[in-house]
Formats: C-alpha cells, structure tokens, sequence
C-alpha cells in the first residue's frame, strides 16, 4: 500500500495536507492520533469512499481513482460507528456483505461459518443484530469484513467504548488472522496501548503526519526517560530544582528530572544518591512520545458534531 | 460473463435485503392493508348512491360502472404511491446510519446497488397493490387472468418510477421528520388533484367541462401526471379509458428513465 504525496480539504479546512506513508504486506500499522486530526478522512479515501484532491494512493497495487473496483474486491473495512442492519440477524447481515461481493452460494455459507466461529458468535447466527451488545456488534462486525477474504483490513478505531475484555478478545482475532492469512492489518486508534504491538506506528496530527516508526524507534526517538525522586528534606529539593534544567515538582513533594543519555543515573547517584530516600526510572512510553508529539490539547469538535447527528437519528427511528 | 455474475448476486443481495426488511415491518404492512380497506369500504360504498353522473339534476354521462368499482384502479395506485415514495425513508435510513457506506466499499457499481434497491421498493409496492387486487371481488370488479397480469406488469413499473422518485426526494431531504410532512404534501395532492376520486369526462367540451368543474381544477387535473396513470390501470381493469393509454404507459416508461438517472447522480454522495 502506498500513498503518496495525499492532501484533502473541506472547504477551507484542511484535513489532510502532504500525507506520504508506505505499508508492507502482512504488516499491522496503526494511525494514531487525536481526535479530528485526520485519520478517518484518510481512511475514507484508503478505502474509495472519498477522492483526494492531490497525490496518488496504491491499494494492493490498485490505484484507488482508476481501479476503486479492484481495490474494493482486496479491501474489507470496519468503521467507526457501526453500519450493521440492526434490523437483520447475524447470518443474514453476512449473507448480505457476501452477496454484494458477488460471492457463489457454497462459498459464501462457508465463509459465514468461518467468521463466525471466529468472532465466537455462532450461537447468535438467528438473533437479530438490535438485541446484540455493542462489543457483539463489533465482532460482528469484524467478522463481516473479513467474509470475502480480504488482503488488507481496514479497522477505524474499532475498539472505542468497548470493555477490556472485549478490546482484549478483538486483538486476538486479528493477530490470529494475521498470523494464519498474511492480512494486512490498517488501524486507527487514539487508546496508546494497543499499538504497542503494531509493526509501524505512524502518529498525524492536524492533517499531517508527524512521525513514523516501529514502536521501539519512537520511543526511542521522542519519548524522554524520566528519574522520579522522593526527597529527605525540603532543602534537597531546591538543590536539585537548582543542579537540573526541566526538573519539575510532582504531585507527591517528589521531583522528575529528565533523565537523558546512559551516563545519567551513575552521575546523578554520585551526586544526590545520599540525600534522596527513593529513586524510581521511568523508561520511555509510547504515551509520553504521543504526547509530547501532539500536545496536550483536546480536539473534540468532531466528535461532538457526529454524536449530535447520530442521536437525531436514533430519535427519529424510534417513531 | 464472468464480471456480470457477481453484480447480478450483489443485485439479489440488495433486492433481497429490502424485501426482508418490507416483510418485517409490521406497521407498514398494516398501513398496505388498512388504507384501501378504510378507502374501499367507507368512502366508496359511502359515495356509491351519489353517483349517478347527473349534473343539475339531468343525467349527462352514462356510466358504465359504479362508484366502487371507479374507485378500485385509484385506490391500487394511491396504495403504490405510499409505499414506492415512503420507500425513500429507507435510503435516508441506510445514510442517517452508515449502513450504505458498507455498499459502497463493496465492488458492486452505483447503479447496480441503486437498481437492487428500487427493485426491492417496486416489488414491496406492488405486493401493496395486489393487497387491493385481492380486494377486487368486493368491489365488484370481475378480473379475468389475463387482466390481472397486465395489471401487475403495469403496476410494477408504476411501483418502479414511483420508487425512483421517492430516492430523487430522499436526496433532498436531511432527516426522517422533514420526510413525514414531505410525503404527505406529495402524495395526497397529487392523488387528490387526479381525476382518481371524480370522473372527468373527455366526451365534454371545454365548456361543458367549465360548467361541472372549475376552470383551475380542470387544468391541475389535465396537467398531473397521476391523472393519466390511473386512466391506463383502470383501462385494464374496469375497461374505462378517459384518455388515450398510451399518454399514461409513455409517462410511466418516461418516469422510470428519468428518475433513475436523477435518482444515480445523487445517489451514494
């Protein structure tokens, strides 16, 4: 998969400005960033739903404006809010996904069978889909992506609101199919955790991508280790406030020093190792490097517009 | 051949998906049911004795049929037209909640998922008006087989244009509310302004017409298309034409092209 040089506006809003990224066969990569900071909008046009306005963009070693139908055949994609047919049980849900893929009878029954054992709901094959939970939902939903057997998964946050257990469950599956199938796994997330485990991380903020890794090289790169100090006395405090530059008073009366290059802690003992009670090394996080990334603010503007519509609907469908 | 197949499934797929969900709904199963019995029974057999085609007392038209059975054909396309155009709120519904973005991701084309769509809407509309097909015997209306076939073909292409215009009104709608009053302001004036509950007879003159009717309602009747498409069904059925069939037939046939294309280019954005 390749994109390449891909930018995207509504209106005057920028959504994606530039953005280049590469991703190898059989790899699990993960977007991460904010929220409104484009990863949807980079997926809709991954996934054919939406044309750049600038660059080029090779799916399976499709390009997505001349040959959307042949990137859509090796594409399966799970999207941020559900798009089931609450209306229609589990099966036929997949029976529906498998036809629109043109998929023969035996093939397509198999196929059901399969991802429903996967996704551990094939006691729930009969039962409409409005009596499912939202983590069923999900499963499910999974499960339907994968129905016609495709190269690469497409997966728009898709363990947002959902229970540990469940998040857990989910992260099996896919490393499972990984593993077995060689799928190429695209996922989005804002949760830092669960891409601890993807083979390259790519974090974009405000429509850009801002940096590229596997998760070690990141951390490596722009995550600082931190000392984290319980002091004796008072006094010791403003000395080491004093001797460190970025040292910082934390919650507990303590201080975190930024702890940078291997020869820092034997030097830092050496010096204060008598007058501090209690020393802790804080290594590098994925977190730490996300935020220090993408600063600390806030960017729900999005979310709020798409909640606000969605609850419109839900109204309206009760009547 | 081989890239046909699969579109031809996914046509199914779709087809088969609106046919379920029409089954399943109860409400509008029973709203398919009850408008022609509430029409039929309480306005028809209420109106039947008044119709007699006097007008000041001196009898003008001869009428080879009574109210109930003028009625009939009207009452088949009144049902169509609630279902083919309320059929509209089951696209708003796949787009208010993200179900057509999993069609489009799929490699079905646009108008392959279009055309299963209006499908499905077209035959659960005609499923309505055969409701009122059944009906017939106790409007006095004798069907022989060969009527009844082409009053289903028929209605099957009225049901598909119809079904067409309810996508073309759906993309101009953004909400489930709007689509309510919206349905309601389209459906019962254009049946209301057809000759579909009055005759209007074409044996008149101009001024013979001005002195039953207004001049106004004689030319919004003249000029809806409703008109005509209940003048072909009831050609077929009580053998009853004010018009010339083929004006009805060529709008239906014109409806179906026209709002389809409307109905693609706005479809799926």
């Amino acid at each position: 998969m390749l994109v390449n040089g891909v930018s995207l506006r509504y209106g005057s809003q920028i959504a994606l400005e530039d953005v280049s990224l590469r991703i190898a066969r059989g790899s699990s990569f993960a977007l991460l960033g904010p929220n409104g900071a484009g990863k949807t909008s980079l997926m809709s046009i991954l996934a054919t739903l939406r044309t750049a306005d600038m660059g080029k963009v090779l799916v399976a070693g499709h390009d997505v404006n001349r040959a959307a139908q042949k990137v859509r055949r090796s594409i399966g994609v799970v999207f941020q809010d559900s798009s089931l047919d609450d209306r229609l049980s589990a099966e036929e849900n997949l029976d529906f996904h498998g036809r629109v893929h043109g998929m023969p009878g035996k093939a397509r029954r198999a196929a059901i069978d399969r991802v429903l054992d996967l996704v551990e709901l094939s006691n729930w094959r009969e039962e409409p889909v409005r009596i499912f939970s939202g983590g069923m939902k999900r499963r499910l939903e999974i499960a339907r992506a994968l129905v016609h057997d495709p190269e690469i998964l497409f997966l728009d946050e898709p363990t947002v609101g959902l229970d540990a257990q469940t998040r857990d469950r989910i992260w099996t599956y896919l490393d499972g199919e990984r593993r077995r199938r060689g799928l190429t796994l695209l996922i989005t997330t804002h949760y830092i955790e669960e891409v601890d485990t993807a083979d390259c991380i790519c974090i974009i903020d405000k429509g850009r991508v801002i940096a590229e890794g596997s998760p070690a090289e990141l951390k490596h790169a722009y995550g600082k280790p931190y000392l984290h100090v319980v002091i004796a006395s008072p006094e010791v405090r403003e000395q080491l406030l004093n001797a460190y530059e970025g040292a910082e008073v934390i919650g507990n009366g303590g201080v975190s020093i930024p702890a940078d290059g291997e020869a820092f802690i034997p030097e830092f003992l050496a010096r204060f190792g008598s007058r501090v009670s209690e020393i802790r090394f804080e290594a590098p996080t994925l977190e730490a490097a996300f935020l220090n990334l993408t600063g600390r603010t806030l960017r729900e503007r999005f979310d709020g517009e798409r909640e606000a519509q969605r609850a419109a609907g839900v109204r309206a469908g009760q009547r | 051949m081989s890239a046909f197949l699969p579109i031809l499934r996914g046509i199914h797929g779709v087809w088969l998906r609106e046919i379920m969900r029409a089954t399943r709904d109860r409400g509008q199963l029973l709203g398919g049911v009850s408008r022609p019995l509430i029409w039929l029974l309480i306005l028809g057999v209420g109106l039947n004795p008044y119709f007699r085609g006097e007008v000041f007392g001196e009898v003008r038209l001869v009428l080879p049929y009574n109210y109930l059975q003028f009625l009939f054909p009207a009452v088949i396309v009144l049902n169509i037209m609630y279902t083919s155009i309320q059929f509209a709120v089951s696209v708003i519904w796949d787009r208010e909640f993200g179900f057509l973005r999993e069609v489009l991701v799929s490699p079905m084309p646009r108008w392959a998922v279009l055309l299963g769509k209006v499908l499905g809407g077209a035959t659960a509309a005609t499923g309505h008006g055969i409701l009122v097909l059944i009906l017939a015997r106790f409007a006095d209306v004798t069907l022989a087989p060969w009527q009844v076939f082409q009053a289903i073909v028929y209605m099957f292409m009225l049901s598909f244009a119809l079904t067409c215009f309810g996508v073309v009104l759906a993309g101009k709608v953004r909400s489930f509310e709007g689509f309510g009053v919206f349905s309601n302001t389209v459906i019962l004036p254009l049946y209301f302004a057809s000759s579909s509950v009055f005759p209007l007879d074409p044996s008149l003159t101009r001024t013979q017409l001005a002195v039953s009717y207004p001049e106004w309602l004689v030319v919004l009747i003249r000029s809806n298309p409703i008109t005509y498409t209940v003048d072909v069904l009831r050609g077929i059925l009580i053998g009853f034409n004010q018009f010339p069939p083929y004006i009805g037939l060529s709008l239906v046939a014109a409806g179906i092209a026209i709002f389809f294309l409307i109905a693609l280019r706005g479809f799926g954005k």
